[in-house]
């Protein structure tokens, strides 16, 4: 860890903030203390106020109360300029770029509000000089407009955008969310760089092994309150964290009824081959059966609400083949998708679900007025069936008829789009970030719900970037990456690390990708990558020269050790060339790490037992040098041991 | 009634515990319903007239105010489906005028049904072409009708020869001098639209669809409502019923005239608006309309009444208007606290 001066007074101090947001009181009694030189985090489960917290600081949202203070001086920030030019400088986890702007206009957009001259080619060289902190100086065109960029990059564009104010303290609120593990390297490296600078920075995640990894000290929220006030990193475990992120009684959060295995698969409900919906999916293929919980996962940018988005009939589909119970169907609007036994939970809830000028229980009605055929509403018909599913989503009942949906809390919202769909028994239900602003307790019971619909023969598609909520609520977990699904595991196989690996984007993979193609091609051998643990490994990417021994394995699946071609190398895991006993092949196992320490898997390199051997320690040191990223700064950071 | 459309998402009844509690519930509840605060209003500006004017609050005049809404209520049902949606109708006093001409030119040759129906055929068909314009290819609502507008005026000339029918067949004026029950045709007519509109906006689906449509069109869309069909089908309504409209005026006039319908697109918008409707859809109701419609006509029946100058009158009305939303503004944003 990074020494945190002890001794240097705060550099920022919040007590007591406050906000309520329509009747949703989104901070009640939130606190923070930065001091110069330090990593902070800011953490707390999903609504805990993190962001909320991060905006007042920022200026974006005026705190009801509480008191704020930046180098011992009132600070109380109307707009994000007034916090910038206090001090304080924010990167947002959505992204607020201008779409028609350039990346250097982006960057330097703040700028564009003061007065005076602009120089273009000094802003260019500066934007240049900002993406190469930031590791990225080639990989983002300067004139590129910011519609045409990725997520990842748009959040790259948002760091550099911070970072170019220069601010004492820095917010980075959720930075890593669509980062593949090597960006996340380069980020950290700055962020090293910029605390040895004395700058004060609060890193806000929910990815406990970032935290452990760049973090001096830490505050915990939990409903709007802080519960742990700064303390240091180094004296918590991960279970002290998540205790206090949660609360106590979350445990049997994403507990399974019955006996803990997912019950048993029933027939294929939904087959999705070879879905195409330009830009962002190209090439998707799964399937749900009956009464599974079916996750997409993948970081944000893969294509996973607009998988969903085009099987619905919201985007044009070009390719693909779509079977619902095993008749073909191609939906090209919604109401044909409903009509077909398809619902869809958007992610955007205010935008893409609410009706605000219509009563809650119209709201949730809606989906029926669609199917509905007929002159009249035919509201009267479905009044019972309405009353069971507010009494079984316990939704409050006298709310139903008057009020606006708006004045409901996110959770209560959710619930009454989830019934919305439900009221029309639909064969498959997708449902996208269901979670995303819902609290806690109305979080578990949504669990339940789901559960309980899957195990009445729903087929429950579920997209959460939330990566615990996936392998937690699904029984089996189809990764996409780029628009592309590479791997179809069941959660069982999986962990947090795991997934994200498999979800990096494919441009991150090029670096593996290209040292396996050299592997196979100078030894004439197969290489794979492979996670690998306990008597199972999931195989990440492989290549293979003509005529070599094949391993048995596919990239993107899950396989036990016995069942593939190198049983007896995958359970020594030794130094050198391990021979398999059927004399079939010869595999040299070689774990890797990032910089920073990140398990990132083995390379295998499997060779006929005849041909000539390299030298293994060789090969090895090879691999090593080529897996390490070359991050700038990133030995320091690396040496430390977390 | 299934659905309360005009329940302002700060205002709701369920408000919490609010601040001033000081009024009975009742009345807060009541005062919260932005009809009732523009009945008020209508009535207050009824007691000032009958103050101002002996002769306003006479059975003629009362009659007169009915019957001079007839025209601009007709057209305010219209644009209140158009407004609900979150698009607009300018081009409903030209339609007016263009189907004014069709049904004058249509009665030298068919019979009055067939002729009314051939002129509300036109109206709808020019509501299709704008609706399709706007709800299918994206366009924006302001400009498209504002083109029709200016081509359904350009048309009442070239088809009139730029001068009025005057040989309208009097059996016409029937539609509007037949009483039921001592109440003219005309305005027993309006208020029988006016019901009907109430009760399709309320109980039907295509209503709600409206509503919904309005109030956020992407999630009526996700939810596989039948959002093209709704989008368009309130400018055919409001095409069909300018042309309606017109009919009365020619039934009174027993001439079409090319000019006819001018400037009644503000008079309709105006009233939608004071009706309580939000020009970003969603919100509004027709009872609002049809109290917003009698305001505007009261008013510029006590101006007459009082011998104010017509050059005036435009001032004064604007005036009224700007204000009656002003002060409308102000007492919401207290009602909602």
């Amino acid at each position: 860890m990074g020494a945190a001066p002890a001794i240097s007074p705060p550099l920022l101090v919040a007590a007591g903030v406050e906000k309520t947001f329509d009747r949703t009181r989104a901070l009640a009694g939130a606190g923070l203390t930065l001091r110069p030189g330090e990593v902070h985090g800011l953490l707390g489960a999903n609504g805990a106020g993190k962001s909320t917290l991060s905006k007042v600081l920022a200026g974006h949202v005026l705190p009801d109360r509480g008191e704020i203070r930046l180098a011992e001086r009132p600070f109380r920030a109307a707009s994000p300029r007034e916090a910038m030019e206090a001090g304080v400088g924010i990167v947002m986890q959505e992204t607020s770029l201008a779409p028609d702007l350039t990346v250097v206009e982006n960057i330097f957009l703040p700028e564009l509000g003061r007065p005076g001259l602009l120089s273009r080619g000094r802003l260019r060289r500066r934007a240049r000089d900002l993406l190469a902190r930031l590791g990225h100086d080639h990989a983002l065109p300067l004139d590129a407009e910011a519609r045409d960029l990725s997520a990842a990059q748009r959040q790259l564009v948002e760091i550099a955008k911070a970072l170019a104010l220069d601010t004492p303290v820095l917010i980075f609120d959720e930075p890593t969310a669509s980062l593949s593990p090597s960006e996340v390297e380069s980020l950290f490296a700055v962020m090293d760089r910029l605390r040895r600078d004395g700058h004060a920075l609060v890193f806000v995640s929910h990815r406990l092994e970032e935290v452990f990894a760049i973090t001096d000290r830490v505050t915990i929220m939990r409903e709007g309150r802080t519960v742990a006030d700064a303390i240091e990193t180094a004296s918590l475990s991960q279970a002290d964290l998540v205790r206090h992120m949660v609360g106590q009684e979350l445990g049997f959060i994403y507990a399974r009824s019955g006996d803990g295995a997912p019950g048993p698969r029933g027939d294929v409900v939904l087959a999705v081959e070879g879905l195409r919906a330009p830009p962002a999916v190209v090439d998707v293929s799964f399937r749900v059966h009956r009464g599974e919980i079916l996750g997409l996962g993948g970081l944000v940018g893969a294509g996973r609400s607009e998988t969903a988005e085009a099987l619905f009939g919201l985007r044009p589909r070009t390719a693909g083949r779509i079977t619902l119970n095993g008749r073909a169907i191609a939906p090209r609007k919604p109401a044909e998708a409903v009509a077909l036994g398809l619902g869809f939970v958007a992610e955007d809830r205010r935008r893409q679900s609410l009706v605000p000028d219509l009563s809650v229980r119209e709201n949730l009605l809606l989906a029926h007025l669609g199917a509905h055929r007929g002159f009249g509403t035919g509201y009267r018909a479905r009044e019972a069936a309405v009353d069971r599913l507010v009494a079984r989503l316990g939704l409050p009942a006298d709310r139903m008829a008057q009020g606006s949906i708006l004045a409901f809390s996110g959770g209560m919202q959710q619930k009454v789009v989830i019934a919305r769909w439900l009221l029309l028994e639909p064969a498959v239900l997708i449902l996208d970030e269901p979670t995303k602003g819902v609290d806690i307790a109305t979080r578990a019971s949504i669990y339940a719900i789901l559960r309980e619909i899957a195990a009445e023969g729903v087929g429950v598609v579920l997209i959460s970037s939330d990566f615990e909520e996936l392998l937690g609520l699904s029984d089996r977990i189809v990764v996409l990456s780029d628009g592309r699904s590479i791997a179809d595991l069941p959660s069982a196989r999986l962990d947090e690390a795991k997934l994200t690996l498999l979800a990096a984007p494919r441009t991150s993979m090029a670096r593996s990708a290209a040292l396996l193609e050299g592997l196979a091609g100078a030894h004439r051998a197969s290489a794979f990558w492979a996670l690998i643990d306990g008597d199972g490994l999931i195989c990440l990417g492989s290549a293979a020269a003509a005529g070599a021994p094949d391993p048995g394995l596919r990239p993107g699946e899950a396989f036990r050790a016995e069942e593939t071609r190198i049983p007896t190398a995958l359970a020594a895991r030794r130094d050198g060339f391990v021979d398999e006993p059927d004399g079939g092949c010869a595999t040299l196992l070689t774990p890797v790490r990032s910089a920073h320490g990140h398990d990132l898997g083995w390379i295998g390199l499997t060779l006929d037992p005849a041909a000539p051997r390299p030298d293994a320690a060789g090969v090895r040191a090879a691999i090593k040098a080529a897996m390490s990223p070359a991050g700038t700064g990133s030995d320091a950071l690396g040496s430390s041991p977390s | 009634m299934s659905g309360n459309p005009t329940t302002l998402p700060a205002a709701g009844p369920l408000a919490g515990p609010g601040k001033g509690a000081a009024r009975s519930p009742v009345a807060r509840r009541l005062l919260r319903r932005l009809e009732v605060r523009m009945l008020a209003l209508a009535l207050v500006i009824a007691v000032v007239l009958s103050l101002l004017s002996p002769y306003f609050l006479t059975r003629t005049n009362l009659f007169n105010i009915l019957d001079q809404s007839v025209v601009v209520g007709i057209v305010a049902v219209g644009m209140t489906f158009v407004i609900l949606t979150g698009g607009i109708d300018l081009s409903v006093g030209s339609v007016a005028g263009l189907c004014g001409i069709v049904l004058g030119l249509a009665l030298q040759h068919v019979p009055i049904p067939v002729g009314i129906a051939l002129a509300a055929g036109a109206g709808g068909l020019i509501g299709l072409v704008s609706g399709l314009l706007i709800a299918y290819f994206g366009l924006a609502a302001f400009v498209v009708t504002l083109g029709m507008m200016a081509i359904a005026r350009s048309l009442a000339y070239i088809a009139s020869g730029q001068t009025a029918i005057s040989n309208i067949p009097a059996g016409l004026s029937d539609i509007v001098y037949t009483s039921i029950l001592g109440v003219p045709g005309n305005v027993v007519f309006l208020l029988a639209l006016y019901a009907l509109a109430f009760a399709y906006l309320t109980y039907a689906k295509g209503g709600r669809v409206i509503y919904a449509v309005g109030s956020n069109v992407e999630a009526a869309r996700a939810a596989g409502l039948p959002v093209l069909a709704y989008s368009v089908l309130p400018y055919v309504v409001s095409g069909a019923l300018s042309a309606v409209a017109v009919t009365f005026s020619v039934a009174q006039l027993l001439s079409a005239d090319p000019l006819m319908g001018n400037m009644l697109e503000l008079d309709a918008i105006a009233a939608v608006v004071i009706g309580g409707a939000s020009l970003y859809g969603g919100r509004g109701t027709i009872l609002g309309t049809l109290i917003g419609v009698l305001i505007m006509v009261m008013i510029r029946n006590g101006l007459n009444l009082l011998g104010v100058s017509p050059f005036w009158q435009g001032s004064a009305i604007g005036t009224i208007i700007i204000l009656a939303l002003l002060v409308e503004r102000l007492v919401s944003a207290r009602a909602a606290r």
